[in-house]
């Protein structure tokens, strides 16, 4: 059945509020890059313990949003699949926002953001070897695709998007493992060393895409007065439980093996340390644990509530394992010379939250949100609402 | 570069003559609490044992100019890169400041400047360049949002290549020249004949972390 | 997201992005273009050659010679300047007492050359209190009016007929100027000059006098030697010459066919117990009882050097029968905590391993009994023939200053040079004393035996640097006019009624030669390598300046030595070299040293090496004691008395001061603060260090804020665990503390010194350090 997407009206006071406040973030998202780039990096967190901090994480994070959500696209575009035909273009609109959001999160990071253009001087200026500059190319064929592959679906031409959709979905998977390879290769940094560590990534990303596409269209369907079919949510649903687990997988064989000797000193830190908190109740509780137990409980599972929940869960969680790879990664004192190593040199280091990172990294996501905002306004995201879906929901809420 | 623990006495100069040689600005108690303090060269002391069988090392660490260094692996931009003597270089000029090389660096020998550095204390007029020239010179002034690191003062091996000096001999990095108990040497670790090789023959000898195999050209002789 | 919402062609859909396959072709084409086209200049201009090392047009670059002050060191060394400013130091190669090399303060002295917060024009209080915490509101005067008002006052001091009022204060100032400070003191009629000798090395000097009559510290030949032991010695940060210990150390570890050991016997892990062979924990206290301990084993065996000890000594057969009786090594291991085979083993090593050398050091020196400690390690050395021998200690030659005219006296000089001095040096209180300057703030306090009317201090910080910083504090209040001589406000410069500017030791004319430890004397010249900053004259000016203000005697002893400081200095040292020659080279070195002058060495009234101290007997019995047959005149050990009870107090304060406390009575440069305590790893604090066993008895834990209180006062600091202090003592480093001046040590730390209790070793009138009891507690 031919689909049809319309924008939405903007006529809302609602609508009208929150762009107003997305607005005035971005005004603050300018501030306090300037901010930054006038001072110094000295009013954030960062230091030279913990050189990568709340941007940096954000930036892995909306990375693997954004793969996961790309791959989730493709279950409508490359494998025809009726059931998520609703959320299709919602999904690849969410994949180029939440690039280039990415995007943005790592320029402000550098310390010299005026240089960026560095990181594109493909095989001439840039050494290649390095993961970030290899990245660069993964990052610009992914955005190009995406936009081609949202053209095409605008343009209506299925099978070329279908096409284009495959590529894209094996280069989203390239990028997001590449990103995993930024850390996963690094030999020094135990938390980070691992040939898993692309691959966890992976799970993440999809554990997360999935996540916040269930999160946002049931929010986006439910404020815009669309109807959404649980089928699709529960079909996601079972998606997710699926990866989780393999996550599961992921997460346990690569702890187990950095368990077992040599350097276990890293690693006992992540379980024990300042940050154990970030490891067991963000990451394994509420990324792995606790949407686990509500995607099989059988009450739970049956309802699209129970599934939101889960979903609002892995989002929150899996934020919490970047953080928990970033932060106690670089926190853990590096052992120059066997022995304790006295004073600062010796200690891990200490990541406070200061007001303008915070405030940086909220202010970016609020412009991304503002940009989907936008996007859902003056371009044929969402399935087109049908007097039947208005009718449908007024039924529902006279009957609650 | 050799560092004789035997001989050397603990005492910082090394440190200390960097940071004059170098134009590096001092910290704060704030910036220490905070990590923030930029060292090129630091003195770290590890402890074994309990009272009264402790044992206190004391190592000088600067960058160990590494053969295979894993900065330069990871760096995008290609502003630390090995020069054909082996000295593993810091440009400023491309350098971006996304920190990757900090994160990959084994040994913590680089720093980020967190800051602006006020230029008047640290305007250095017999080091080059000023602002227009191209170049591996982060001052005058100092460029806040990158990272520095030791660069075996490669202003002295070039300025005495120039002379026609004999580089080991004559002209040394800060560290080597200040050094009271003459524990450093400097030199070249190609030629058999020179100072190093002889000590290097001489003595038992190691490196840090050995395990990640970087090599790193900064060698240590036992006690 | 540019988007159109124009309707183009019929052919496309409403709202749809505007972007036609052409139009994308074109715009990649473009853009493809455009990094083809920039990609090649933009790499050329990035090319990582650096071009060619540009200096400024205007380039002035020259190498000054002058020498150090930031430690009793004073250490020859080359000052670059380019463009009038100063900005590197190196050593002077010419300089043998370290062979050039310098240690890291003297780096450092770029900033205290630069210091922001130094005074740039005399300033005098308009506060009418004075305290540690008031504020003296300083208003700046002209020099004019400075000096006028302090020659004033020192006119009418003397016309008084109470030149003997006037203390003099000299803290760490050059050797020129302290020679125009005695000189200035000596004409003027005041006995009352008091140095900081009395808080560092006097017990050293005493024991060595009642040894060979030689009244200075050890000098020592590290070139040759095989074998150290070290008694609490901080040989890497505290004993001077700094650096030539650095210098050496690398010398005689490494650089020579047999490998020095070195034996460290101190109660703490310290730096120097870090890098020598053998860490010794020791009572703290008991290094007398060790080292004649030691003795015992030596003599016992017939390990002495038969030889000297037969032809070159007096008193032996008393010192054997003595110590054979009362220093038997398994006493002494209960006394010392050492186990005895311990004892045994070091002794033999050391008399058997030839030469060899014992070092005494503060920590056994600054105790009651102080004295008879360095006499007892001073008779080590001679029992295993390492006096003025390859190898041994040697006794440091004096350069030859161009003789000067003798001070001219007139009657009121006479008479205050007869007074009884404040410190009581040489007096039935501490009989062999040459100054005692931690008796002064009694002295002060107690008015006896005489007021104080006035006082000038050069460069000295004692209410720092002293034992129980409060009653130096109670003391320089009762001051009714001090002027304070120095660079910047230190603690003791809170209290005085006018400052004047000094400049620091980078600007100014003087000749220096270090504390004994060479053998050989070296002389090197002080040149200004800067302009002065600000307003600051020189000291040597300031003196000058002053005594052509005060007519009579001290105008006249000041007449004939040349106008100013350098002229001074120029006049002096034409005994050495050609002026424009030590301009040049800035290091006169004398004669090589001549070892075994037995001759000619021994100042006794036998003429030889005395193991019963013939020079005290007769100093004792000058003052009219009888000398107690069998300890007294020998060296022994006596128990240590300590200051606050046991069981109040359960545990022992030993501070120590490491190699980047600056002697200057500042600490105000951040490299040095930044990296304080390289054992610690810590920079800009000063913890107090706790046995772990310690630590958990009394339930603290790492960084706990803790107060440390004795019975004269608490100080506040924060706990560090460390493995390296024994379980009944607390260690915290000299240096810090500051509260009168400076951003970057005002506040920081604690000082130790508040509440260290006064005690002296009596003879030699050497303060105490490490005597007082405390108990700590959180915060």
């Amino acid at each position: 059945m031919e689909m049809n997407y319309s924008t939405i009206e903007g006529t809302s006071k609602g609508y009208k509020i929150l762009i107003v406040f997305l607005g005035v973030m971005v005004g603050v998202f300018i501030t306090s890059f300037l901010v930054a780039y006038l001072k110094g990096q000295q009013v954030w967190g960062v230091s030279n313990i913990i050189p990568w901090g709340q941007l940096i994480t954000f930036y892995i994070y909306f990375i693997g949003l954004s793969a996961g959500a790309i791959i989730i696209s493709s279950l409508s575009y490359v494998f025809r699949r009726e059931t998520y035909e609703a959320i299709g273009r919602l999904a690849v609109f969410m994949g180029i926002l939440l690039m280039i959001g990415a995007m943005v999160f790592v320029m402000v990071d550098l310390g010299r953001p005026e240089k960026a253009w560095r990181l594109f001087m493909y095989f001439y200026l840039n050494n290649m070897s390095s993961l970030f500059a290899i990245n660069s190319i993964f990052y610009t064929g992914y955005i190009t695709l995406m936009l081609i592959y949202l053209w095409l679906i605008f343009e209506g031409k299925k099978r070329l998007a279908a096409i284009i959709g495959t590529i894209d979905v094996l280069w989203a998977i390239a990028v997001h493992m590449g990103t995993g390879a930024i850390f996963g290769l690094i030999g020094n940094r135990e938390i980070f060393f691992s040939p898993i560590k692309p691959f966890e990534f992976l799970m993440a990303a999809l554990t997360s895409g999935t996540s916040l596409i269930i999160l946002i269209s049931m929010v986006t369907f439910k404020l815009t007065r669309r109807m959404i079919q649980e089928e699709l949510i529960f079909s996601l649903g079972r998606f997710l439980t699926t990866i989780i687990v393999v996550l599961l997988i992921t997460v346990f064989v690569d702890k187990l093996t950095h368990l077992y000797f040599p350097n276990r000193e890293a690693t006992l830190y992540l379980f024990t340390g300042d940050y154990w908190w970030v490891f067991w109740i963000f990451q394994i509780g509420m990324g792995i644990g606790f949407p686990l137990f509500l995607l099989t409980y059988p009450k739970t599972k049956k309802s699209s509530r129970g599934v939101l929940l889960a979903a609002l869960s892995v989002v929150i969680g899996v934020f919490g394992e970047r953080a928990a790879l970033v932060i106690p990664g670089t926190a853990h004192p590096q052992p120059f010379f066997p022995g304790t190593i006295e004073g600062p040199w010796g200690e891990p280091g200490i990541f406070p939250i200061t007001f303008w990172e915070s405030l940086l990294s909220l202010s970016i996501v609020s412009f991304i949100v503002l940009l989907f905002v936008l996007g859902l306004r003056y371009l044929e995201i969402l399935p087109e609402r049908k007097t039947e879906d208005t009718r449908a929901l007024l039924n529902l809420t006279a009957k609650e | 570069m050799v560092i004789d623990l035997d001989k050397c006495t603990g005492c910082q100069a090394c440190t200390i003559a960097c940071k004059v040689e170098n134009n590096i600005p001092h910290g704060s108690p704030e910036e220490q609490r905070l990590r923030r303090e930029i060292y090129w060269h630091k003195t770290i002391a590890v402890s074994r044992g309990k009272f009264p069988h402790i044992r206190t090392e004391i190592l000088p660490m600067p960058c160990m100019q590494c053969e295979h260094p894993p900065c330069v692996t990871v760096c995008p931009a290609k502003a630390t890169y090995r020069r054909e003597d082996g000295i593993i270089m810091q440009s400023y000029r491309r350098c971006i400041g996304c920190k990757y090389c900090m994160v990959a660096c084994p040994y913590g020998a680089r720093s980020f400047n967190y800051k602006a550095q006020e230029t008047k204390p640290y305007h250095r007029q017999d080091e080059p360049p000023n602002q227009k020239s191209w170049g591996p010179w982060p001052f005058p002034t100092r460029t806040q949002g990158v990272v520095e690191k030791c660069t075996f003062c490669f202003h002295r091996i070039d300025q005495g290549i120039k002379e026609g000096k004999k580089i080991g001999i004559e002209v040394v990095p800060a560290c080597v020249e200040a050094c009271p108990s003459q524990a450093r040497t400097f030199g070249d670790l190609d030629d058999p004949q020179s100072q190093i090789s002889r000590l290097l023959a001489s003595r038992s000898s190691f490196r840090l972390r050995e395990e990640l195999a970087t090599h790193p050209k900064v060698i240590y002789l036992s006690r | 997201m540019k988007n159109s919402k124009e309707n183009r062609s019929t052919n496309k859909k409403k709202n749809e992005i505007g972007l036609t396959r052409r139009r994308f072709l074109k715009l990649s084409g473009v853009t493809g273009a455009f990094i083809w086209t920039t990609h090649r200049p933009i790499g050329q201009l990035d090319s990582p050659l650096a071009s060619p090392l540009q200096k400024k047009a205007q380039y002035e670059e020259k190498w000054v010679v002058t020498s150090c002050l930031n430690c009793q060191g004073r250490c020859g060394i080359r000052v670059k300047v380019v463009n009038q400013k100063a900005i590197n130091v190196t050593g002077n190669p010419h300089s043998q007492v370290s062979e050039g090399k310098i240690c890291p303060r003297a780096h450092i002295g770029l900033q205290v050359l630069y210091d922001p917060e130094r005074i740039i024009s005399p300033l005098k209080r308009t506060s009418s209190e004075k305290g540690k915490q008031i504020d003296p509101q300083w208003k700046p005067i002209s020099w004019d009016q400075a000096l006028e008002e302090v020659s004033r006052n020192l006119r009418n001091l003397r016309e008084g007929l109470r030149p003997h009022h006037l203390l003099l204060f000299s803290g760490l100032n050059s050797r020129s100027s302290e020679d125009l400070i005695s000189r200035f003191a000596e004409a003027y009629g005041t006995p009352n000059l008091v140095t900081g000798e009395g808080l560092d090395w006097e017990a050293e000097r005493t024991g060595n006098w009642m040894a060979d009559g030689h009244f200075d510290i050890c000098a020592y030949d590290l070139d040759q030697t095989n074998y150290i032991l070290s008694f609490g010695a901080d040989l890497l940060e505290s004993t001077p010459p700094v650096s030539r210990w650095l210098r050496k150390w690398g010398k005689f570890r490494r650089e020579k066919s047999i490998r020095t050991k070195v034996v460290e016997i101190q109660p703490r892990y310290s730096l120097t117990a870090s890098k020598s062979d053998e860490w010794i924990p020791i009572n703290p206290g008991t290094d007398g009882a060790l080292a004649m301990g030691i003795a015992h084993i030596i003599i016992r065996e017939e390990l002495f050097d038969h030889r000297f000890i037969n032809e070159w000594t007096f008193g032996f057969k008393q010192y054997r029968e003595m110590v054979l009786q009362n220093y038997k090594p398994e006493v002494v291991s209960k006394m010392t905590g050492i186990p005895a085979e311990t004892i045994y083993r070091i002794a033999r090593e050391f008399a058997q391993t030839r030469p060899a050398l014992a070092i005494p050091g503060k920590g056994a020196l600054a105790w009651p009994g102080g004295s008879s400690v360095g006499y007892a390690i001073r008779c080590l050395n001679a029992l295993v023939g390492s006096i003025d021998v390859l190898g041994g200690i040697l006794y440091q030659e004096q350069p030859e200053y161009r003789a000067i005219p003798k001070v001219p006296s007139d009657e009121i000089t006479k008479k205050g040079l007869k007074q009884s001095p404040l410190d009581f040096r040489g007096t039935d209180r501490f009989p062999a004393s040459r100054v005692v300057t931690n008796q002064i703030p009694q002295s002060l306090i107690e008015r006896k035996p005489y007021p104080i009317e006035m006082a000038i201090g050069f460069n000295s910080n004692f209410n720092m640097t002293a034992p129980n910083s409060r009653s130096w504090e109670e003391a320089l209040k009762r001051i009714p006019f001090y002027v304070h001589v120095a660079p910047f406000i230190s603690e003791m410069a809170q209290f005085a009624d006018l400052l004047l500017p000094s400049t620091t030791y980078l600007e100014e004319w003087g000749y220096d030669h270090s504390s004994s430890g060479a053998g050989f004397a070296e002389v090197r010249i002080k040149q200004p390598v800067i302009k002065p900053i600000g307003g600051s004259k020189s000291i040597g000016d300031i003196i000058f300046l002053l005594a052509e203000r005060i007519p009579g005697v001290v105008a006249e002893a000041f007449n004939g030595i040349g106008n100013c400081a350098e002229e001074f200095v120029r006049l002096r040292t034409s005994s050495f070299l050609p002026w424009e020659e030590f301009l040049k080279k800035g290091v006169w070195k004398g004669p090589p040293y001549q070892y075994k002058k037995y001759s000619t060495l021994f100042h006794t009234p036998s003429k030889k090496f005395e193991f019963v101290s013939g020079n005290l007997r007769a100093l004792l019995n000058k003052k009219g004691r009888a000398v107690r047959e069998g300890t007294e005149i020998l060296p022994h050990y006596s128990r240590v008395r300590w200051l606050g009870d046991e069981s109040q107090f359960p545990l022992i304060l030993f501070p120590y001061q490491p190699l980047l406390t600056f002697e200057n009575g500042s600490q105000n440069y951040p490299w040095a603060q930044e990296i304080f305590l390289p054992m610690q790893g810590v920079g800009w604090t000063s913890p107090a260090e706790v046995n772990p066993e310690t630590a958990r008895s009394l339930n603290l834990r790492e960084h706990d804020r803790i107060w440390i209180e004795s019975p004269f006062g608490k100080i506040q600091t924060y706990v560090k665990i460390s493995e390296g202090v024994p379980p009944n003592m607390v260690c915290i480093p000299f240096g810090q503390g500051h509260t009168s001046y400076g951003k970057w040590q005002k506040g920081i730390g604690c000082n130790p010194n508040e509440v260290i209790g006064v005690d002296f070793d009596l003879l030699s009138g050497q303060s105490a350090f490490f005597n007082t009891r405390v108990k700590i507690y959180k915060a």
